[in-house]
C-alpha cells in the first residue's frame, strides 16, 4: 500500500531563506506519528505543504492527491487543527456546528454534540466569550466529529494549562484514534506526546534528520551510563553524543552491539525528548 | 443547502453590520419624517405629485446608496484581510471549500447582496416615511406619495443600479480584494497608495495624466454611462415631462442599451476580472500573517 504521506525532495523557499531542504518522509496509515523539530527548523512548512496551504518544489503526495491542487478534496478526507486560538471570535458554537456539517459531507453531527453534552459550553455562546480550554474542546468536538482519515495537529495546545493539554491527548487518544486512521503532530512538548506516538520524525535545518517508529528506536538506539573509568574505552565504541550528567557520562550510540556496551554499564533505551537533543546537538549520524 | 448558501449565512453571522446599519440609518430617516421641519408646497397637477412621489423615494435610496458604497468598500476591503489577521483562516481552510468558490461568495456579498439589502431597507424607509409624510403634510401632499406605478418603477430601478453598479465597480471590487487578499496590514493605505504613487509618478515624468483620469473616470462615470441626461431627471423641475410632454418614466432615466453595449463597461469588467483571479490565486498561498 501507499503510503498516506509521501515527499520526495520536498523543498519551501521564502525567498532566500529555505524553509524545507529536498526534505523526504513517509507517513504510513494508522500511525501517530509527531514530527519534532527546534524552532524554524520547518515544521510548519512542512504541515503547510502537507494541507495544501502553500506550493512548493519536489513530489508530494497526501492520501493520493497533491495538497496543493486539490485542497478542497484533501480536506473531505483530512482535518487539521493549527493551534486552537484560531476559531473565530465572533462565530457562535451552534452556528459552528451548523456550518461544519453544512459543508463537511463527513461531519457526525450527534458526535459533536455528544462531545460537547460533556462540556459546560452552551450552544448560544460565541468563541470571544469562552476560556481558551473551552475553545479547544469546541475545536476538539468540531474536528472529531468529522471522520477523517489523516488528522494534522500543529502545536495543539499553545498556551493551555496543563490541565487542558491532558484533556486535550486523552480524548485524542481514547475518543479519537483507532485503526483506520493516521495522526501527524507537532509540538515543542515532546515528553507530553512521547508515550502516544508510534512514530518520531526529527527536522532540523529543512532537513529530516530522523525517520523511524518507536519500536524500530529501541533496538537502534541505546544510551549508556558510563563512570569516568571506563570513558576512553566506551568513546571507542563511537558515540555520536555525550551528556554528563551528576558525575557520570551518559554516551548514545547509534546501531551498536549491544553486548559490548553492557560492559560499560547499564543500557537504557533513550527517550525520545534524549533522542532528539542527542540527535540535533551531536549532529553527525 | 449547499456550501455556497452556508458561506452566505456565514457572512451575515460575521458581518451583523450588513442589515445592521441599514437598519439605524433607516431609524433615523424615519424619526427625521417624524420630527424633522415639513413644508412642502401644495401640489395640485397629477404630474407633480408623480413627481414628488418619484423624487422622494429617488432621494430616500440615493442617501442608502452612499451609505451602501462606504460600507461595500470597507467589506471588500477586510473580507480576506481580518481571517488572516486573526488566524481564523486557518479554520475556514481545513473545510473542503475552495478559496475560489470563498472569495466569489465574497465578491457576490459586496456587489449584490449588500446593494440588495440596502435597497430593500431604502424601499421599507420610504414606505414608513411616506406614511409619515403624508399625514403630517396632508393639507400639501394628500395622497400623493402612494402611486404604486411609481413604487413599481423604482424597483426597476433599484435592481439596474445594482446590476450597473456591480459591473461598472468590478475593477474597483477586485482591486480592493486582491489588496485584502496580499496586505500584511493597513489594508486601506496599500489599497490608496499605489494608484497615487502611480498618478504622480506618470504626471511627474510623462507630464501626463491618463491613469488619474482612468480612476476618475471609474469612480465618477456611472452615472453618465448607466443613465440618461439631467433633463430626464426626476429631481430637477423640468424633469416631470420631457421635451415632447411625456411623462418620464423610469425608462428614460436609465440607459442600459447604452450601458451595456459601452466598451468602457466591458474593459472595466475584464479588469474586475483579472484582479480577482489574483485575488484568488494570493487566497490560495497566503494564510495567516
Amino acid at each position: 500500500m501507499a503510503p498516506l504521506i509521501e515527499a520526495r525532495d520536498l523543498t519551501k523557499k521564502y525567498g532566500a531563506h529555505v524553509a524545507l531542504d529536498r526534505a523526504n518522509l513517509n507517513v504510513e496509515a494508522g500511525r501517530i506519528v509527531g514530527l519534532i523539530g527546534p524552532n524554524g527548523a520547518g515544521k510548519t512548512s512542512a504541515l503547510r505543504a502537507i494541507l495544501g496551504l502553500t506550493n512548493y518544489e519536489g513530489h508530494l503526495t497526501v492520501l493520493g492527491r497533491e495538497p496543493f491542487r486539490d485542497r478542497t478534496a484533501l480536506m473531505n478526507e483530512c482535518c487539521f487543527i493549527a493551534d486552537v486560538a484560531v476559531l473565530p471570535s465572533w462565530l457562535r458554537v451552534d452556528h459552528a456546528i451548523d456550518f461544519v456539517a453544512g459543508v463537511h459531507p463527513r461531519f457526525r453531527r450527534d458526535r459533536a454534540l455528544a462531545f460537547l453534552a460533556k462540556t459546560q459550553i452552551a450552544g448560544n455562546r460565541r468563541m470571544r466569550e469562552l476560556s481558551k480550554g473551552m475553545k479547544t474542546q469546541v475545536h476538539l468536538a468540531l474536528t472529531m466529529a468529522i471522520d477523517a482519515k489523516l488528522l494534522v495537529l500543529d502545536e495543539p495546545t499553545l498556551g493551555l494549562d496543563i490541565l487542558a493539554r491532558r484533556a486535550f491527548y486523552d480524548a485524542l487518544v481514547n475518543d479519537y484514534m483507532d485503526e483506520t486512521r493516521t495522526i501527524l503532530i507537532t509540538t515543542h512538548q515532546v515528553e507530553e506526546v512521547e508515550n502516544l506516538l508510534t512514530d518520531i520524525i526529527f527536522i532540523d535545518k529543512g532537513r529530516i534528520v530522523l525517520d523511524t517508529s518507536l519500536d524500530d528506536v529501541a533496538t537502534r538506539f541505546v544510551a549508556v551510563a558510563v563512570t569516568a573509568d571506563r570513558l576512553d574505552a566506551a568513546r571507542a565504541e563511537k558515540p555520536y553524543y555525550e551528556r554528563h550528567i551528576l558525575g557520570k557520562v551518559v554516551l548514545y550510540f547509534e546501531n551498536a552491539d549491544p553486548g559490548k556496551l553492557a560492559a560499560f554499564g547499564e543500557l537504557h533505551t533513550p527517550s525520545v525528548s534524549d533522542l532528539f537533543v542527542a540527535k540535533l546537538s551531536g549532529g553527525a549520524a | 443547502m449547499n456550501t455556497s448558501t452556508w458561506l452566505i449565512r456565514r457572512e451575515f453571522w460575521e458581518n451583523r453590520a450588513i442589515w445592521m446599519i441599514p437598519a439605524v440609518f433607516g431609524g433615523l430617516l424615519i424619526l427625521a419624517a417624524l420630527f424633522g421641519q415639513v413644508s412642502i408646497p401644495k401640489l395640485t397637477s397629477p404630474a407633480e405629485m408623480h413627481e414628488a412621489a418619484a423624487a422622494f423615494q429617488v432621494i430616500v435610496g440615493a442617501m442608502f446608496y452612499v451609505v451602501m458604497s462606504v460600507y461595500a468598500t470597507w467589506y471588500l476591503l477586510d473580507c480576506l484581510y481580518t481571517d488572516r489577521r486573526d488566524r481564523s483562516i486557518l479554520f475556514w481552510k481545513s473545510l473542503p471549500i475552495s478559496d475560489a468558490r470563498t472569495v466569489l461568495i465574497k465578491l457576490l456579498i459586496g456587489m449584490i447582496v449588500i446593494p440588495l439589502v440596502y435597497f430593500a431597507a431604502a424601499d421599507v424607509t420610504a414606505l414608513i416615511g411616506a406614511f409619515i409624510l403624508s399625514i403630517r403634510a396632508r393639507a400639501s401632499l394628500g395622497s400623493a406619495l402612494w402611486q404604486p406605478d411609481v413604487w413599481w418603477q423604482i424597483q426597476v430601478l433599484w435592481v439596474y443600479c445594482v446590476i450597473a453598479t456591480a459591473l461598472w465597480y468590478l475593477p474597483i471590487a477586485g482591486w480592493l480584494m486582491l489588496v485584502s487578499a496580499w496586505a500584511k496590514r493597513a489594508v486601506m493605505l496599500w489599497a490608496i497608495l499605489p494608484p497615487l504613487v502611480l498618478y504622480i509618478l506618470e504626471r511627474v515624468f510623462f507630464g501626463t495624466q491618463i491613469i488619474g483620469h482612468a480612476i476618475t473616470r471609474r469612480m465618477m462615470g456611472l452615472p453618465y454611462v448607466a443613465f440618461n441626461g439631467a433633463k430626464h431627471m426626476w429631481t430637477q423641475g423640468s424633469g416631470v415631462v420631457d421635451n415632447g410632454g411625456v411623462p418620464v418614466t423610469v425608462w428614460h432615466l436609465i440607459n442600459p442599451s447604452g450601458f451595456f453595449t459601452s466598451a468602457e463597461t466591458w474593459i472595466g469588467a475584464a479588469v474586475g476580472v483579472v484582479l480577482i483571479l489574483g485575488a484568488i490565486q494570493l487566497r490560495m498561498r497566503r494564510s495567516e500573517i
